[in-house]
């Protein structure tokens, strides 16, 4: 199909394929009792991530003052913001919860941070990866919920206050958006992944088939576009965080 | 990216169309490892992280409150030492007060005293003239009466020594009176 | 009609979902600011919210997009 694409937009341009940075590409084939470990630029960026999100608070936290100076207080804000959801949202009981959702927070925020760095490759657009994610804290809220109320947990799914002779249609509704749960918390990241990636892709695309007095529009485009990017993958990482705690209050409070 | 949108490469066509994301090859792996990933940076900001920005804050909160707590100390110390500032006058005043109080009735006392003595002074000064005078009076009466005498003794003196007609007695007795008379000038 | 083509086809339709997210933005910022202009002191509190509501809305119209996506695969 890119290739019809391309053709259409110039015969002569190089061929384009926006959706190629987002192309995982095993490095080491490596598998661990028939688990397939192997790692690709995808797993690397993890890592690196990971290695952004220590470097941060390393040098946030190097020297600890009472009176912080600017990184310090960019690394507390970072704290208190995720405590400040936390303790919102699921109140004083949330408390075991934080570095699990403190932890997530970061390693999305990261990933989708670092994914604008030109020529790297973002984690968080893959489906795969948020799903992983989403499926995790669904599975687990649904865990936790029986853990802490028994079969009692069951009546998350029967609505109050809704009338006997409608419950044929609600339950089924409620137990539907429960399992859209975990597939609309992945599809949401990584659509805003995808999509931002791609646009930006697609207008670098232009940068260059564009002759050079046109091409400063979609090149402008692109500045502002990757400003609003750094934007969207930090709201991104936020509402997956306030999501995931909604979903732990749920299972802790049932509504 | 600019390279990566138009690396695009024989192999990749050959993969298929559609988006590399649903391509079923490469989740396993990436299922391993974005929780693997996930549980190495837990660990990693729970042993490392966390408990320094913990102890960061709890430093701070425990700074702010020790100062709050020095300062509202050191306020109600302030506040019982301007107490005490207060007290401190409110005594001065009262002694000042008290000290005026006390000049002034001593001043009247004195003023009284020295009135009562003046008071002695003049009467007594009074008596003492009065009692001159009554002196004076009493040397003056005497004075006269002894002149008067003296008189007497002269007339009658003259009267022995010659006997005379009346005329000669009056002129006599006038003479005599005359003399007294002289004699009491000289005497006031 | 070719598949190919049919496939184009049904991928611009996928992406008139975006119309949709397109008038719940419109519908969003404009509650949102007539919110704020009702009531200036809870704006940093109106924001939170705008945020969230943005991202959900935006959402909508990126599911279309995967759908977009995901047709061109089966192309």
């Amino acid at each position: 199909m890119s290739s019809t694409a391309t053709s259409a937009i110039s015969a002569t341009a190089p061929k384009m394929d926006p959706l190629h940075h987002f192309q995982v590409a095993k490095h080491l084939d490596l598998s661990f009792m028939g688990l397939d470990i192997s790692t690709s630029n995808s797993v690397y960026w993890m890592w690196i991530a990971i290695a952004l999100v220590m470097l941060f608070f390393h040098l946030a936290f190097k020297n600890p003052r009472t009176v912080p100076g600017r990184m310090q207080s960019l690394g507390e804000v970072g704290y208190l913001f995720i405590h400040g959801i936390v303790t919102d949202i699921v109140g004083e009981k949330g408390r075991p919860f934080f570095p699990y959702i403190f932890t997530l927070f970061f390693f999305i925020l990261f990933c989708n941070l670092a994914g604008l760095i030109p020529g790297s490759f973002t984690v968080t657009s893959q489906l795969i990866v948020t799903a992983t994610f989403s499926l995790t804290i669904v599975g687990f809220t649904f865990g936790y919920g029986f853990y802490r109320h028994g079969s009692h947990y069951f009546k998350f799914f029967v609505p109050s206050g809704v009338p006997v002779p409608l419950m044929p249609l609600m339950i089924p509704i409620e137990i539907i958006s429960f399992l859209a749960r975990p597939i609309s918390l992945a599809v949401r990241l990584f659509a805003n992944m995808t999509a931002g990636h791609t646009m930006l892709a697609v207008m670098f695309g232009y940068v260059i088939t564009l002759p050079w007095w046109g091409a400063w529009v979609p090149f402008g485009f692109t500045v502002i576009f990757t400003g609003v990017e750094i934007f969207i993958g930090f709201i991104q990482a936020y509402i997956f965080t306030i999501l995931t705690c909604v979903y732990i209050n749920d299972a802790m409070h049932m509504h | 990216m600019i390279a990566t949108a138009y690396a695009a490469t024989g192999e990749q066509a050959a993969a298929g169309s559609g988006m590399p994301q649903f391509e079923p090859s490469v989740f396993q792996h990436q299922i391993f490892w974005s929780i693997a990933s996930f549980v190495i940076l837990l660990y990693l900001l729970r042993k490392h992280v966390l408990p320094a920005i913990e102890k960061v804050l709890d430093t701070r909160s425990n700074k702010i409150s020790s100062d709050l707590d020095a300062a509202l100390k050191s306020r109600q110390e302030a506040e019982k030492a301007s107490v005490d500032t207060q007290k401190v006058l409110v005594a001065a005043r009262r002694q000042a007060e008290q000290t005026v109080e006390e000049a002034r009735l001593e001043a009247a006392r004195y003023r009284e005293m020295a009135k009562e003595s003046l008071g002695q002074e003049l009467s007594k000064k009074k008596s003492l003239a009065l009692a001159e005078i009554e002196t004076a009076k009493r040397a003056a009466l005497a004075e006269l009466h002894e002149t008067v005498v003296d008189i007497a003794i002269l007339a009658t003196e003259k009267l022995i020594a010659k006997n005379m007609t009346k005329a000669d007695t009056n002129k006599m007795v006038q003479e005599a009176i005359t003399a007294v008379q002289e004699h009491k000038g000289q005497v006031h | 009609m070719d598949a190919t083509a049919a496939a184009l086809i049904g991928m611009g339709l996928a992406a008139l979902g975006f119309a949709g997210s397109g008038v719940g933005l419109g519908i969003l910022f404009g509650k949102a600011i007539e919110a704020i202009a009702r009531q200036p002191a809870a704006e940093a509190q109106l924001a939170k919210y705008i945020w969230i509501g943005m991202a959900f809305v935006e959402a909508v119209a990126l599911y279309g997009l995967v759908v977009a996506f995901i047709i061109m695969g089966k192309a």
